[in-house]
């Protein structure tokens, strides 16, 4: 009996070591980007590919890769990371060489645990990626682990270990943000099913506070003044101080390369969807064609014409490329042209008299008292896309959530507190919302709305005095 | 078998000292730093609270130490002595059964007395040091998954509980003068959390619906670590702050670089630059 014990205790305690040192960490758990809803839309054949010509998801994962092994598409205005430098003197032909001079325009910091990797960019010896054995800084001169076949030339441009921004970047995003936003972007982490309201989905590439002008993207501060503020009313926290600077900024690529990555999938279906979605091989199929016709016609669109159309949305004045870039220019930031009109009485009282004009009407949308309450947050829109009424009514955004006009007596800015950023809501619009721009409005005007809609949760009229406290606060 | 027993009850009271002694140098120990290797408190009340926590962990290391080895010592005196007398059972003894109790209630007793005075200047409101009660509340620390967001009153005003026109936001900063007490107002915006500064050895729980006020005081200018020490929910890691101890020019010269910020226009840089 006594031994029986005994061993019993020995096998659980032998089960409880082993569990311990071996870990839960080690599962061979993958994670992988999802294709949109969007992408499901298509025809199986223009979702996987037809014979040897790839569909939609193998065009995507060429480009952006996989979670596990994710790409550096260099046409992304997506800083990847890495330290760029060229080949200082051409290595002495016909011998082998374990050594190279080489130039960094940064500084190249050797880590125990991380290989130093230079890929070559351009020459001969391009896209060859050798490992550093040993850097001398003074010399310029670095030993490699093997010698090399193909030898470069003076003057060719390496990059070291680029691409290093997507991965810890990727890493960063996972533990800290993908349990809301989803290891896609989608908006479909294990934890966002529980948030109102719900968390951004990137994929739209598409974010609200910004401080470009209406029809620019974001701007790189924009995503990161929220990744440092917070988005106040919501579940966006604050990641300072827990992330510093610099992880900062690689969070904010890698935000960018999946908004990137969500838009190219979407622009790459609307390219298709028109002649090669389910409804539209319903609607063929009706008028005659035969399943095989499609597919052929398809195959053949992807052969000639699918390239031009991928150099046409993500090249040129309106490609996503230089989109991306453009918001980061001086000239999408919205700059006031007047300093913001002193916060005086008599503005709050010109600020609220345009509120209620019927030209701006703030108040069909945010109510005569700024609670949020206005005649259209009764109605039932229709979704533009679908063409078909939501269940529920009130405003709707680009996400399909509702998205109610912000009650202004809270006091809660989402976009943030300071004037100019109430003047960025106004001038810009909130992007993917109801909320309109106002890019007409004389600044001196929206400075006047700004003072008032300040003002609001301190005094509901100008000129009448501070909200009496809640009768909560004055008893004991 | 019967020394199995004996020697398990010697090896606890063997474990419990060899982890006390690495804890230090394995960090297992209060948060140390290169300025403070030997983690001491940062604040003059969090010293009093150690002072507390050691005597206590004596009194229990001498009774845990000393009740193991009478176990063990009972159990091997059996397992190595033949004894043919007959078994002495002390079950019900009166006079055993009052010391085991009058010896714990006097040294209950005595640790309720002797922590009073420290319990009161940290909890209760009217020992509050006097300069928390002639300064007020400098600002409102507002808890929220999975932030810190700080309120405090415009430059020259009063912190009142309803926000004012003119005060000021931050987050996950918390900026207090140094060497003198400072007083704050503690809230949670949805569910329960815990102000945590480990340094100082605060520690206070947000409960949704009061203001709590509490206050701290740190001599030493530096950054300490501000975190959640009540599990909030899914973000709770999240919650990690700082506060900024710093001579009372620089409390005001931020607060005056906040309101600066806080009524950025988009223009002002280009004025000044003027």
């Amino acid at each position: 009996m006594l031994v029986q014990t005994q061993r019993q205790i020995a096998t659980l305690l032998t089960a409880v070591v082993v569990t311990a040192m071996s870990g839960c960490g080690q599962s061979g758990f993958d994670s992988h980007f999802v294709s949109s809803d969007k992408t499901e839309s298509l025809i199986k054949e223009a979702q996987n590919g037809v014979g040897d010509l790839p569909g939609v998801n193998e065009l995507v994962s060429d480009r952006f890769g996989t979670p596990q092994q994710l790409n550096a598409w260099m046409k992304l205005p997506v800083d990847f990371g890495g330290v760029s430098g060229s080949v200082s003197a051409a290595p002495e032909a016909s011998i082998a060489v374990e050594e190279l001079s080489l130039k960094f325009d940064g500084e190249v910091i050797q880590v125990d645990s991380e290989p130093l990797l230079v890929q070559f960019v351009t020459g001969a010896a391009a896209p060859a990626v050798v490992e550093i054995k040993r850097w001398s800084a003074e010399k310029g001169v670095a030993s490699l682990t093997a010698a090399m076949e193909t030898l470069p030339a003076e003057g060719d441009t390496v990059i070291l270990n680029g691409g290093s921004h997507l991965k810890t970047g990727r890493q960063l995003y996972m533990r800290h943000c993908s349990h809301c936003h989803g290891t896609s972007g989608d908006a479909a982490g294990p934890t966002a099913e529980y948030l109102n309201p719900r968390p951004r989905d990137y994929r739209h590439g598409v974010f609200k506070f910004t401080s470009t002008n209406a029809q620019s993207k974001a701007a790189r501060d924009d995503i990161r003044r929220v990744l440092q503020n917070g988005v106040p009313g919501t579940y966006m926290p604050s990641f300072v101080p827990m992330l510093k600077d610099n992880e900062l900024d690689i969070v904010v690529e890698y935000v960018r390369f999946l908004a990137l990555r969500g838009e190219f999938e979407r622009r790459l279906v609307s390219e298709l969807a028109p002649d090669y979605s389910k409804d539209a091989m319903a609607n063929r199929m009706a008028s005659g064609e035969t399943r095989s016709e499609v597919v052929n016609d398809l195959k053949e669109f992807l052969a000639e014409d699918l390239q031009d159309s991928i150099e046409g949305f993500m090249d040129g004045t309106n490609g996503l490329a230089t989109v991306w870039t453009n918001a980061n220019l001086p000239e999408a930031t919205i700059t006031p042209d007047a300093a913001r009109v002193p916060n005086s009485a008599e503005s709050r009282r010109i600020g609220r008299e345009l509120y209620l004009s019927k030209a701006i009407n703030c108040a069909d949308c945010h109510g005569i008292g700024g609670k949020g309450n206005g005649p259209q947050t009764t109605i039932f829109e229709k979704n533009v896309v679908t063409e078909t009424l939501y269940p529920e009514p009130g405003l709707h955004d680009v996400w399909d959530n509702v998205n109610q006009p912000r009650n202004l007596t809270l006091g809660i800015y989402r976009g943030g507190r300071r004037p100019i950023d109430l003047f960025c809501r106004i001038q810009a619009g909130i992007k993917g919302t109801r909320m309109p721009s106002f890019k007409n409005l004389k600044h001196e005007d929206i400075w006047h709305i700004v003072n008032y809609v300040l003002s609001i949760p301190f005094e509901p009229e100008p000129g009448k005095g501070p909200t009496p406290a809640p009768a909560a606060a004055t008893t004991p | 078998m019967k020394k199995f027993w004996a020697l398990f009850f010697f090896f606890w009271p063997a474990v419990a000292f060899w982890s006390c002694w690495i804890a230090r140098s394995r960090g297992w120990w209060f948060p140390a730093s290169e300025d403070n290797p030997l983690g001491l408190a940062m604040s003059p009340l969090g010293q009093q609270i150690d002072g507390l926590f050691y005597l206590i962990l004596g009194i229990v290391a001498v009774v845990f130490v000393g009740t193991q080895f009478a176990l063990g010592y009972a159990l091997w005196m059996s397992a190595t002595k033949e004894d043919s007398k007959p078994a002495h059972y002390s079950h019900g003894s009166h006079s055993l059964e009052l010391i085991w109790t009058i010896v714990p209630a006097f040294v209950l007793v005595f640790i309720a007395l002797y922590q009073m005075n420290v319990w009161a200047e940290f909890r209760v409101q009217s020992y509050f040091p006097n300069e928390t009660k002639e300064d007020g509340p400098k600002l409102e620390v507002t808890a929220r998954q999975f932030e810190w967001r700080m309120r405090y009153p415009a430059p020259g005003q009063v912190l009142s509980n309803q926000p004012q026109a003119g005060d000021l936001y931050a987050v996950n900063e918390m900026h207090v003068q140094t060497g003198r007490p400072v007083k704050f107002n503690l809230r949670t915006g949805d569910v329960q959390h815990a102000f945590f500064a480990p340094q100082l050895r605060v520690k206070q729980d947000a409960v949704a619906g009061l203001i709590i006020p509490v206050w701290l005081e740190v001599p030493k200018a530096g950054k300490y670590d501000l975190v959640c020490a009540e599990l909030c929910g899914w973000g709770h890691y999240k919650m990690r702050a700082t506060i900024v101890a710093e001579p009372k020019e620089k409390v005001e010269e931020y607060l005056r670089n906040l309101e600066q910020e806080q009524n950025f226009d988009g223009v002002a840089p280009a004025a000044a630059e003027e």
